[in-house]
């Protein structure tokens, strides 16, 4: 019982980041200074690996970015992935449920996953998508000032409906 | 999962050449028309309907409410406007006529008309990477087809990238991505408009041809997408270019607070040839 909660949680916070993106907090609206709900969602995950079938909505969170940016199959889902997999192999440590080293993954997730995007692009010398070292930086930091309190509420969430 | 903790490394750079390889899939072909990204964008038109109702009415009782503290000197603007409008009214119907009369003696072809669908933009691109795609809540439901093109009453926007049922993505014309045969309506001069992310550049403008900043730049339908001679935007910038004159090119359409857009009913069945 416990473990389809914990399932259809995650999927309707999915739905309802996605959304948030998409819409409100989209960068038409907001410009390059936004969260990006999806990949801290998707770094929670990974932090959190207790969480039952969090490999797959991760994996539906990264393809949701793909369908919803055009239409760029793979690019997301898989770089998003990626990042899972490397927060993930480190998740068994116990200071990883500190704040501060949260925010610090949180960080450099963010930069994984824009330098292997990037990475893509600069191999198939593909120049219709650029993205300077400035706005990643600024989308890190944005991230992980968003992040810590969101993994904060989540948890509590999580727990809550655990008991 | 144990597999990845040891080998996460190895499964990272497999999943990095799997990436490339999906991507060079995407440069061949643009059509990313599966039932799984139909069902990702169905999923989220509802709340992303819900959040643009919500967001719509509370700004409409704002400007309901701005709008009634201005209302009487509104009116009598309005009032001077209708009787300047009602001689133009009069002044164009007389250049109807003598149009009518013109077009028949020169035996003139008549403009194609396309049906139009209006539609809503409900949401946008949720990344930075590909900021330029607005999504309307208009779909496969109501006969709207990939790469149809979008406009507002003010001129081009994009074209239908991807279609769902109920809502399709919209690429924008300031997409890198995006490119539209034009013309100059001065002086017909032809290019190429591109995406820049922020706004548009006209390539191959041959170097003898006549451009200067302020002229208006037209579709020319000859890229078989977008009607002939719907306003794009004015010339900004003109500079060389190699062997090309390049123009910068702003939108006449305010693609930033894009609300409502219409989109052209025309697919390859229904392009005329002298387009």
């Amino acid at each position: 019982m416990n473990k389809s909660i914990s399932i259809i949680l995650f999927v309707l916070i999915s739905i309802i980041f996605i959304t948030l993106q998409s819409t409100l907090l989209s960068p038409r609206n907001v410009g390059y200074v936004f969260p990006d709900l999806n990949l801290i969602l998707i770094v929670f995950l990974a932090v959190y690996s207790e969480v039952r079938g969090s490999f797959l909505i991760a994996t539906g969170n990264g393809y949701m970015m793909d369908v919803l940016s055009g239409n760029l199959p793979g690019t997301f889902t898989i770089s998003r992935l990626s990042a899972y997999l490397l927060v993930r192999t480190s998740s068994n440590h116990v200071y990883l449920k500190k704040w501060l080293i949260q925010g610090l993954v949180i960080f450099l997730a963010t930069i994984f996953s824009w330098t292997f995007i990037t990475a893509i692009f600069k191999i198939k010398q593909d120049t219709h998508f650029t993205l300077t070292l400035s706005e990643i930086m600024t989308q890190a930091v944005v991230n992980t000032i968003v992040g810590v309190p969101l993994f904060w509420v989540i948890v509590r969430l999580h727990a809550k409906l655990q008991k | 999962m144990g597999f990845f903790k040891r080998r996460t490394i190895i499964v990272i750079l497999v999943l990095f050449f799997l990436a490339i390889q999906l991507f060079s899939i995407y440069q061949k072909d643009k059509s990313g028309d599966n039932p799984l990204s139909r069902f990702v964008m169905t999923l989220t038109y509802y709340p992303q309907k819900v959040v643009f109702v919500s967001t719509k009415k509370v700004v409409d009782t704002w400007h309901g409410y701005m709008d009634l503290v201005q209302t009487k000197e509104e009116n009598q603007r309005l009032r001077e406007e209708l009787n300047t409008l009602r001689q133009e009214r009069f002044q164009l119907s007389e250049a109807q006529v003598q149009n009518k009369r013109l077009k028949k003696l020169l035996d003139f072809k008549e403009s194609t008309y396309y049906p139009v669908v209006s539609a809503n933009v409900i949401g946008a691109s949720p990344s930075i990477l590909r900021s330029q795609v607005v999504i309307v809540d208009k779909g496969s439901g109501d006969e709207i087809t990939e790469g149809m093109p979008v406009a507002s009453y003010d001129g081009i926007v994009g074209r239908i990238l991807l279609t769902a049922d109920k809502n399709s993505e919209v690429l924008l014309i300031t997409d890198p991505v995006s490119a539209v045969d034009a013309y100059v309506h001065r002086t017909r001069a032809r290019g190429i408009v591109k995406g820049t992310g922020n706004g548009c550049v006209m390539q191959y403008i041959e170097k003898k041809s006549d451009v200067s900043i302020g002229d208006k730049v037209i579709s020319s339908g000859k890229d078989g997408f977008f009607p002939k001679g719907v306003i794009i935007g004015t010339v900004t910038d003109i500079e060389a270019d190699g062997s090309f004159i390049s123009a910068s090119i702003s939108p006449h359409v305010d693609l930033n607070s894009l609300e409502e857009v219409v989109i052209i009913l025309k697919n390859e069945d229904r392009v005329v040839l002298n387009e």
